[in-house]
């Protein structure tokens, strides 16, 4: 079988120093933003676009996903410790995971949390491996028609498993599908809606609007709330990080129904690691036998969002490296870390990139591994980390932003656009808007337009083609059987109750 | 579309059937976007025979943003939801004074001078800013870039004011 052969090519790229220099990097960065609150991982992500320039392909992936996976590390330990979420994905941890800490049990809840994302990520590790081949092989079975239906049902996938209001989210969608309709046509090389300024004759940047609106927006919306965030820094003194028997035997089958739930919505278009650790919480506290344990201290309530956001977090790379469809914002940036790079994402990407593509995989299973090793011994300096003030953090941010979104052409015009952004992004969320499906659009839209383009050529103007393709049509079905039940007054009521354990 | 409509004054004028200004607001601020886009992309080509023009999909689009936004407005009239959220002026003003700086004086100046500006600058968008610290924080900041951005990561920028170099 190819899959040991790819497995074991992939490792030994993965093996080679500089890759394990980046993976090492990518997960301590990942680690660092997991622990600070008040700044994501998308924009870590879109701040670091212009470092990878200087590095070799793989090597600047390899430490992009460390990243992102890297993060899901972090954010549950200063969840667990002083009950501060770094990330969303770790909300729901802050839930049990403090209470454990509480009760003088934080070691435990750690040691739990860091066994169950290595054992998911072990798991995702080797989905990837196995479903990225026949997944390959079915797209390229896919027609332009298949691709646009596949994109509308990601596009609304996104929609169903966000929070808040279903309208809002397509507007969102739209309007950073319309956003990317700025600068040069493909086809006939006409200018668009970029008024003569040389900058956006090739569109707005990708980093740049990703920056603008996750980056700068995000600092403006913290300075509201005054620099100062409520810190109770309880430094506890954690002892014995072993976890008893009991333990052990009660989150055993909650990590292995995390990690299978992680794994499913990693692979949704939309889904991702926040939804995964929602719902894999929401489904813990339906399953158990005593509910009220939840919120008090249950091992279980750590064990199985911890499993299932770093599940979510590394299969979301398979629809990007099979499809070259991004099902998440982050995903979205790795697009286009992957363009900067001259690699075009989709099916062939796996055919004529082994290395890449192997390697990252491999490179996964190696940093959680490293993970595991950074989170738990050196949790005392992570935690003491969260002494930087955030009056020295933003401004900081600031610079470094701009002089990453600077150096991606050189232009300072990027850099105005990246603040304007910023503040429609903060305008954005002060109205409820979610700029995570704008992001996605935009990506997705040249994509879209093109292959809308080429199934009407191909079809010759003919619209029914999306309906008389069996694929596209079961894809569209879906897509629109998705969309309705959404709106729908009991799923709705079902959907917000699992966003509702995050106010708590 | 660098356009950012300030809508903090409009509490106060939206009429008594509004029942969500929030989303009133949102929704109207979509509309105009998609109007605003409409205007831009009317020049472009439109469909010829079955195949698209350059302006075929911005127009799709801008159409399906004005529905969809025209939609959140309908709902701020229907349905109560949340006020407009209060807006503050100091993070905003200094956030976006620090990059409008940096892309100025980028070019001019280099880099070392108009980061640590920036740095300021951005400072003075909190009020609990103490400033001893913050030059020292903002001096060390500046030098890390300085030794990250071109030595090590190879990417070129002047580093120094143009005057001082010639």
């Amino acid at each position: 079988m190819d899959l040991f052969a790819n497995l074991a090519h992939g490792f030994v790229v993965a093996f080679s120093p500089i890759n394990l220099l980046m993976c090492l990097i990518g997960a301590l960065v990942g680690t660092l933003v997991g622990v600070l609150p008040g700044i994501g991982t998308i924009a870590t992500v879109a701040m670091l676009l212009p470092i990878t320039f200087g590095l070799p392909p793989v090597g600047a992936l390899i430490m992009l996903a460390g990243i992102y996976y890297g993060a899901q590390y972090g954010g549950s330990t200063t969840s667990i410790l002083v009950n501060i979420p770094g990330e969303a994905t770790s909300v729901v941890t802050a839930l049990d995971g403090h209470q454990m800490a509480k009760q003088g049990r934080a070691g435990p809840a750690l040691a739990i949390a860091a066994i169950g994302s290595f054992f998911a990520g072990c798991v995702a590790t080797v989905l990837i491996a196995v479903l990225g081949a026949p997944l390959t092989k079915l797209a390229l079975a896919f027609g332009p028609a298949e691709y646009f239906s596949l994109m509308v049902l990601g596009l609304i996938f996104a929609v169903v498993l966000a929070k808040g209001s279903v309208l809002k989210a397509v507007a969102m969608i739209v309007f950073g599908l319309l956003l990317s309709m700025v600068g040069s046509d493909i086809e006939t090389g006409a200018s668009r809606m970029a008024f003569n300024i040389p900058e956006l004759a090739d569109g707005l940047g990708f980093a740049t609007v990703a920056m603008g609106v996750f980056g700068f927006a995000e600092i403006i919306r913290n300075l509201d709330h005054g620099a100062e965030m409520d810190r109770n820094l309880v430094q506890q003194k954690i002892t014995g990080l072993m976890p008893t028997r009991k333990d052990l035997a009660d989150s055993t089958p909650a990590i292995l129904r995390g990690t299978v739930l992680g794994s499913i919505l990693g692979i949704l278009p939309g889904g991702g690691a926040v939804i995964a650790s929602f719902a894999a919480y929401t489904l813990e506290k339906k399953l158990a036998k005593d509910p009220k344990r939840f919120g008090r201290g249950a091992i279980e309530g750590v064990a199985a969002p911890e499993s299932a956001n770093n599940a979510a977090a590394q299969t979301s790379f398979i629809p990007l490296l099979t499809l070259g469809i991004p099902p998440n914002a982050v995903m979205a940036l790795m697009v286009g870390a992957m363009t900067i790079h001259g690699i075009v994402p989709g099916p062939q990407v796996m055919q004529k990139q082994p290395d890449l593509v192997w390697g990252m995989i491999a490179s996964m299973w190696i940093g959680n591994l490293m993970l595991i090793i950074i989170n738990l011994p050196l949790v005392g300096i992570w935690v003491r980390l969260l002494r930087v003030p955030y009056r020295l953090m933003f401004p900081s941010i600031v610079v470094f932003c701009a002089i990453g979104i600077y150096s991606v052409n050189n232009a300072p015009v990027d850099v105005v656009l990246a603040g304007a952004f910023g503040l429609i992004g903060y305008w954005l969320i002060k109205h409820d808007f979610e700029p995570a499906p704008l992001l996605l659009g935009m990506v997705l839209g040249p994509l879209m337009e093109e292959n809308l383009r080429r199934a009407l050529l191909i079809s010759r103007g003919d619209w029914s083609v999306f309906v008389s393709r069996p694929l596209s049509a079961v894809l569209l079905a879906i897509a629109a059987g998705l969309l309705v039940l959404a709106v729908l007054p009991t799923l709705r009521a079902k959907r917000d109750e699992v966003f509702v354990e995050s106010e708590g | 579309m660098s356009d950012t409509p300030s809508e903090a004054p409009v509490k106060s004028i939206l009429p008594e059937w509004v029942r969500g200004p929030q989303d009133f607001v949102g929704g109207l601020a979509m509309v105009a976007v998609a109007l605003f886009a409409l205007w831009a992309s009317s020049d472009l080509q439109g469909m010829h025979g079955f195949s698209f023009g350059a302006g075929t999909a911005p127009r799709m689009f801008a159409v399906l943003l004005l529905l969809l936004g025209a939609a959140v407005a309908l709902m701020g009239v229907l349905k109560d939801g949340p006020a407009i959220a209060a807006y503050s002026w100091r993070g905003p003003l200094f956030v976006s004074a620090a990059i409008v700086f940096f892309a100025v004086s980028i070019r001019p100046f280099g880099l070392v001078v108009s980061a640590f500006a920036a740095f300021l600058i951005a400072a003075l968008g909190s009020h609990e800013t103490k400033w001893v610290e913050a030059i020292i924080v903002g001096a060390c900041l500046t030098i890390g870039c300085a030794l990250l951005f071109p030595y090590v990561l190879g990417l070129p920028m002047p580093m120094f004011p143009r005057f001082l170099i010639q």
